[in-house]
């Protein structure tokens, strides 16, 4: 497991006006008074590592290598809006669903590599520091809190925004998740996908069990 | 695993590929020819030299995929086979770069679609950069050499759906319009080029030089990242290297040292000119990284009354240069008109959207035709390009700011590229940009698309080819290296990719930067022997 510094006072995350504005996620954006180093404490952003099985999964086997719980708790409450009337309608189905599309971005999230991680770890700080939650995503409550309708009010916001830097992160936000969920196999009949060609599949010896 | 596949084969029969994950110590290894990257340009340097004898090391920074990794699987091929695991981006985020990481490069993960550089290229490039050695009947055997080379002929194979809605569209406006070659052998016509061909029919590097050069002893290290080029006085005396982790991202400690009498460059146009930066080799005129091109894409996407099914069929065996040249240099940008394929991951990445409306936008995807317009980039005074510089951790990142007269080229690719799906029977069209609705007239759509705002982010812009940055020329102050990729100011270093192209090709690159390795290649073994 990724080990990370737990962000507090003397360690804060690295989210000094400069150099958030420098990056590909910062873009030219005015931060008004918000003070982005002073009073942090208890941002934990350490990667989850195991948690304990959500509602219906029944394997937590998954190791989080990058996203913290906080990041989880973000997505947990982003994806039934960012997946509106594509959700399994069965609660422990949709659970599973939400819970594996999460561990997919995380694990697409691995493969970054660092620099990527590292604007992604901003985005993900700002919106899960109440502060910049509160002013730039104008959520007023935390996102374990957060409905659907309210979830998806703030996605609209930033993507209708007028400055460049809450499209970024829409964008950022909305194409991990899209590419995640249908992406996969357990979503290909939302888009009407059938999969690779069954034909192929039987004659190609990669398939093949060794 | 199949003994059928080349790279099986190979790798049982003894080839000298070293894994550089399961490294432990550091180590050092010498050559006559150290070659930096595994794509178009490294693997044909590496094969020409290997059989001439030179002994050769290459160096991939990405990992050893082959058919046993190629299941047609969109999230295990963006994550492993890209850069940044599909992630990577312009400095400000707003263009998407599709970039190959990986043994083979790009070539390995592009859509086979094989274009001689276009007769106007070369002529802009002898005018305007003094490289006279490159007329078009000069470069026309290397050309054919590197056709045979690939198996590269045009797709005779009917186009498919999503292919023919281009043709059919362009007939009936009177464009032009003609059938692509493609670098194929024994294609199943499956439409799986992007996420690694499954049955070995892909003719990229992958598939011949890198086993060419490895027959001929050359050695391989992958998942090996080069870090700077070491000069003793006047000369590269050793590359330094990093070797990344199992997970292929996260450098592992170990530390690679490559000493050769000469090094080939071919990391990319975004890899070559971060590996000069960071080695802070001579750059007089501080021309590293600048003019980087990209053939920036827009795309729009069509709904068609029968199923079009673009996830299946070749992906791409209809062009139009309709648009291309016909404003010469100093006219509006120009663009070439090609077909996406559409698989559900990447369809749902590009369309920017969420909720309900996505779920109802994708739930169309059989019957969905998209077009995308090349921008032919990089002739124009006010398409200067962009800028690959270093970030804090010494990765490369480019910056490639949008200008006024590429905006009013996006919106008039729109324009074109919606008229034509129109003439071809679509219901309804949609430019893909936040701001854009379904239209299902052209004249709706036509005065809908006069109205989007052209700004980042808001117009979705993508890039499959990265240019320039390390450009030839005959002039040092304008240039890195000169018309034989050979660098101005240090003796024994080459560069053999798409990063000398001095604007951007105005047609799909690979061609060009196999024919130009060819010709460097063969020059460089020539001049090596005569000074042993």
């Amino acid at each position: 497991m990724l080990d990370q510094p737990t962000h507090t006072a003397e360690n804060p995350p690295q989210l000094s006006r400069r150099s958030f504005l420098k990056t590909g996620v910062g873009g030219a954006l005015f931060l008004g008074t918000v003070s982005m180093t002073a009073g942090l404490t208890g941002c934990a952003t350490a990667p989850a590592g195991r948690i304990s099985p959500v509602k219906s999964r029944m394997d937590a086997s998954y190791q989080f290598q990058f996203l913290s719980k906080d990041d989880i708790a973000l997505f947990e409450a982003l994806l039934p809006a960012l997946f509106a009337g594509a959700l399994p309608e069965e609660p422990n189905k949709r659970q599973f669903e939400i819970a594996a599309t999460i561990e997919r971005i995380d694990q697409g999230i691995v493969q970054f590599g660092a620099p990527n991680q590292k604007e992604l770890r901003k985005l993900f700080d700002l919106l899960n520091f109440a502060p910049t939650r509160i002013t730039l995503a104008r959520v007023w409550s935390d996102w374990p809190s957060v409905t659907t309708k309210e979830a998806d009010a703030f996605l609209k916001r930033w993507r209708n925004s007028r400055l460049g830097l809450l499209n970024n992160g829409y964008i950022a936000l909305s194409k991990i998740a899209n590419v995640a969920f249908y992406g996969h196999r357990n979503q290909w009949h939302l888009t009407g996908y059938p999969g690779p060609p069954a034909w192929m599949v039987e004659a190609l010896p990669q398939f093949k069990n060794a | 695993m199949s003994m059928n596949d080349p790279i099986a084969r190979g790798l049982a029969s003894g080839w000298n590929v070293v894994d550089a994950s399961k490294l432990t110590e550091n180590q050092t290894a010498e050559a006559d020819v150290v070659v930096i990257g595994t794509g178009a340009g490294g693997g044909t340097t590496a094969e020409i030299l290997s059989k001439q004898g030179f002994s050769v090391i290459l160096v991939e920074e990405g990992g050893l995929y082959y058919q046993k990794d190629f299941k047609m699987d969109e999230q295990t091929a963006y994550a492993s086979l890209y850069q940044e695991g599909m992630s990577r981006t312009t400095a400000d985020g707003a263009i998407s770069i599709l970039q190959g990481r990986c043994v083979g490069g790009s070539t390995t993960v592009n859509w086979t679609s094989s274009f001689r550089t276009p007769e106007q290229t070369l002529n802009y490039w002898r005018d305007t950069f003094g490289l006279e050695g490159l007329a078009p009947d000069v470069m026309a055997p290397w050309f054919e050499g590197r056709e045979e080379r690939h198996t590269m002929a045009p797709w005779l194979t009917p186009p498919n759906q999503n292919n023919s809605i281009l043709r059919d569209g362009c007939e009936a406006l009177g464009y032009s319009w003609q059938t692509i070659p493609r670098n194929v052998n024994g294609c199943w016509n499956s439409g799986y080029c992007g996420v690694g061909c499954p049955t070995n029919a892909k003719q990229g590097a992958l598939m011949t030089t890198i086993p060419g050069a490895l027959d001929n002893q050359a050695q391989m290290f992958h998942g090996l990242r080069a870090e700077r080029l070491v000069m003793k006085q006047d000369r590269i005396d050793h590359l330094q290297a990093t070797a990344m982790g199992s997970d292929g991202v996260t450098p592992s400690g170990v530390t690679v040292t490559l000493k050769a009498k000469h090094f080939v460059v071919a990391a990319s146009a975004i890899g070559s000119p971060g590996l000069l930066l960071r080695s802070e080799l001579p750059d007089p005129y501080d021309r590293v990284g600048k003019r980087s091109f990209i053939h920036p894409v827009s795309a729009t996407v069509a709904r068609m009354p029968a199923k079009v099914d673009p996830f299946y069929g070749a992906p791409q065996s209809i062009y139009s240069d309709e648009f291309n040249f016909k404003n010469g240099h100093d006219g509006p940008v120009g663009y070439k008109l090609e077909v996406p394929p559409l698989h559900p991951g990447m369809a749902a990445g590009v369309v920017p959207g969420h909720g309900q409306q996505q779920r109802d936008n994708l739930g169309q995807l059989p019957w969905l035709q998209s077009v995308i317009a090349l921008l032919r980039d990089g002739f124009h005074p006010d398409s200067p390009g962009g800028t690959v510089s270093l970030r804090d951790d010494g990765s490369p990142a480019l910056d490639y700011p949008m200008t006024d007269y590429l905006w009013k080229g996006i919106r008039q690719s729109y324009l074109d590229m919606a008229e034509i799906q129109f003439a071809a029977g679509a219901e309804a069209v949609q430019a893909i940009h936040m701001d854009a609705a379904w239209h299902t007239s052209w004249k709706e759509a036509k005065a809908a698309i006069n109205e989007l705002p052209m700004k980042p982010h808001r117009a979705r812009i993508f890039t499959a080819h990265q240019m320039g940055g390390c450009g030839m020329g005959s002039n040092p102050e304008e240039s890195v290296v000169n018309g034989f990729g050979e660098h101005h100011h240090v003796a024994n270093l080459s560069i053999h990719d798409a990063s000398i192209f001095p604007t951007s090709i105005g047609a799909n690159p690979q061609l060009s930067v196999y024919a130009l390795a060819a010709r460097n290649s063969v020059r460089l073994a020539q001049k090596l022997a005569a000074k042993s």
